[in-house]
């Protein structure tokens, strides 16, 4: 009997935790599939009759639509789309690339410091963002990088570095030696060692530092539209950044939301592997 | 955390020792090289001139180049009430968002990491405050409490902001969004890091706790917290940074429109809206100090020393 509530009591806990969770995105999504007249008369929690207008508009060409009695410019939203795939790929291959060679050096190689190396690479989370773009945006124009999909890999890249790094060196370090010694023994040299052997088994890991990066760059709007000035180069969090309507437009909601599709898609299907990703570079030894 | 004897073998060198060593070694530089190159690419700089800057008369108003003034900006800005008021609200902003970050991710985690049915589905839902694009939700959030006026809702939203704002004070409502919007963010983060953090901890040790403690608060507090420390350092400090970045995408989104009285969005009102670039640069310097302290803690309870058998 005791057990039986405490089963219900947690089902409704967790029951709890998911509305929690989801409300917000639940309820931008409903006021999107809202027409003018019911997102003035209807209720604000639910739709009584769904137009999907917002999201087909995204796609139309023109200069302007009409929205009720507002006239809205229109977006290269497509194009948005697609440079967001670029910054977003190229971020995570920069991050993973560089900061995989960096964690073998400082989990597996362990130069003198190397703590200390890695206490460095985290200090850079101490640095305050707030004016930084104003010397940052000077570096850009000096690497030549204004409007450029690089400027923004490159700075992404380096706020999600740090903590990958340490995820990983965490796992390379704590990774049993004889694993790569059994290897060298075979007669293989230590990069193919670590590309055939480690690099697989950190698989986990790596999930763990995609997703994070996944996340410093969604979650950014102000570098993005500081950086991107260009329509056509835009991402959609520039585009969104520079467009001073966006709270009162839905269409906003409804692009982020489509972009959105394949976030979660991928979140799902990874979900599981950045918790043991991030439990194996926890655990010594793992 | 359980000591490994693997880690121990590897400190010793085999074979042709000290050449093998000198050549790993000489390895280790240059894979770190692309890491620390771009690190020091993007930020070396930037950082070389906020603090220069802030030692400077720097403003976009004056002619010239930036005239050294030594400490004077630090000085009049260690005088203005205006100052210890809003380092006053930051520190609040930064205790209170935290701290419920933290307790609202371990509620979360310790309701996850018991076996359910569903639960793969609400650990999905609770990941997903965190990874979704933040462009949706910071819409979301300031939609649904400071909604346009053409919705059914707006009169209510707007009595209760008006009644929270007369009895906290101007802005407290919107200063309040901001604060629940980084929590719900935030905690989703704070949540499965504490959960990958509870999986890392030997479930023995819980089963071992069981028998020895007598209530479940009890085992809660002194086993599940002392063990989770590290993790909890490590996603309180990563709340901190975060806690900003969430106050400048909200500045951004609703246009400049919310404005809070915190060190981070008053330095940018400075700089950018009043041109006063070396007023604004020591502004947002002054947090270095306290966030400092907070690495300090951080590396103390996750990095500690190697001997030190944790």
């Amino acid at each position: 009997m005791r057990g039986r509530l405490r089963r219900w009591r947690h089902g409704l806990l967790l029951g709890v935790a998911a509305l929690y969770s989801l409300f917000p995105i639940y309820f931008i999504t409903v006021q999107s599939l809202k027409t003018p007249e019911e997102d003035v008369f209807g209720h604000p929690l639910y739709v009584a009759a769904p137009t999907f207008e917002n999201y087909t508009d995204l796609f139309e060409e023109g200069e302007a639509r009409v929205r009720g009695y507002v006239i809205v410019p229109r977006v290269p939203f497509l194009i948005w789309l697609l440079n967001s795939a670029l910054v977003l790929t190229g971020t995570v291959a920069v991050t993973l690339v560089v900061g995989v060679l960096a964690a073998y050096a400082l989990g597996r190689l362990q130069p003198p410091g190397w703590r200390w190396w890695r206490r460095a690479l985290f200090t850079t989370y101490v640095i305050p963002q707030t004016i930084l773009f104003i010397p940052l945006y000077q570096v850009i124009i000096r690497l030549g990088l204004d409007d450029n999909h690089l400027a923004l890999i490159l700075i992404y890249s380096t706020m999600a570095l740090p903590f990958c790094v340490w995820i990983l060196s965490a796992y390379y370090r704590n990774l049993p030696r004889e694993i790569e010694d059994s290897a060298l023994v075979e007669g293989a040299t230590p990069a193919t060692a670590f590309l055939r052997i480690m690099l697989p088994m950190s698989r986990n890991v790596l999930v763990a530092a995609f997703l994070f990066t996944l996340g410093t760059v969604g979650n950014d709007f102000m570098l993005a539209s500081i950086f991107l000035l260009d329509p056509d180069k835009q991402t959609v969090a520039a585009g969104l950044g520079v467009m001073d309507v966006s709270l009162e437009e839905l269409l906003a909601v409804a692009g982020v939301n489509l972009a959105a599709i394949p976030v979660v898609v991928v979140c799902a299907a990874l979900a599981r592997g950045y918790v043991r990703g991030l439990t194996a570079a926890m655990v010594e030894g793992a | 955390m359980v000591p490994v004897p693997g880690r121990l073998a590897s400190r010793v060198v085999p074979r042709s020792g000290v050449t093998r060593r000198r050549r790993e070694i000489g390895w280790a530089y240059v894979l770190m090289a692309p890491a620390l190159l771009m690190v020091l690419a993007v930020l070396a700089y930037p950082v070389a001139w906020e603090v220069w800057i802030g030692l400077t008369s720097f403003s976009s108003h004056t002619e010239g180049g930036p005239e050294f003034v030594g400490l004077l900006n630090y000085r009049t800005m260690l005088a203005d009430t205006f100052f210890w008021r809003a380092l006053l609200t930051t520190v609040v902003y930064f205790a209170v968002t935290t701290a419920a970050k933290l307790a609202l991710g371990l509620a979360m985690a310790l309701l996850l990491a018991r076996p359910a049915r569903g639960r793969t589905l609400v650990f999905l839902a609770v990941f997903l405050p965190w990874a979704y694009p933040g462009g949706v939700t910071v819409v979301a959030w300031y939609w649904m409490l400071n909604p346009p006026l053409i919705t059914g809702y707006s009169v209510s939203a707007g009595n209760l902001k008006h009644a929270v704002d007369t009895f906290l004070g101007n802005g407290a409502y919107a200063f309040l969004s901001v604060m629940l919007f980084n929590v719900w963010r935030g905690g989703s983060f704070t949540a499965v890091f504490l959960l990958a953090g509870l999986n890392a901890i030997p479930t023995e040790l819980f089963e071992y706790a069981r028998l020895e403690t007598v209530s479940a608060w009890q085992r809660f507090r002194q086993v599940t917290v002392p063990l989770l420390r590290p993790y909890l350092a490590l996603a309180a400090f990563l709340s901190f940074t975060t806690a900003f970045a969430d106050l400048a995408n909200v500045w951004m989104l609703t246009g400049g429109r919310v404005v809070f009285p915190v060190i981070g969005t008053y330095a940018y009102w400075l700089g950018i809206r009043n041109g006063q670039l070396a007023e604004a640069a020591a502004w947002s310097l002054s947090l270095v100090p306290l966030l400092a302290i907070g690495l300090f803690f951080l590396f103390r309870w996750f990095d500690p020393p190697q001997e030190k058998p944790a």
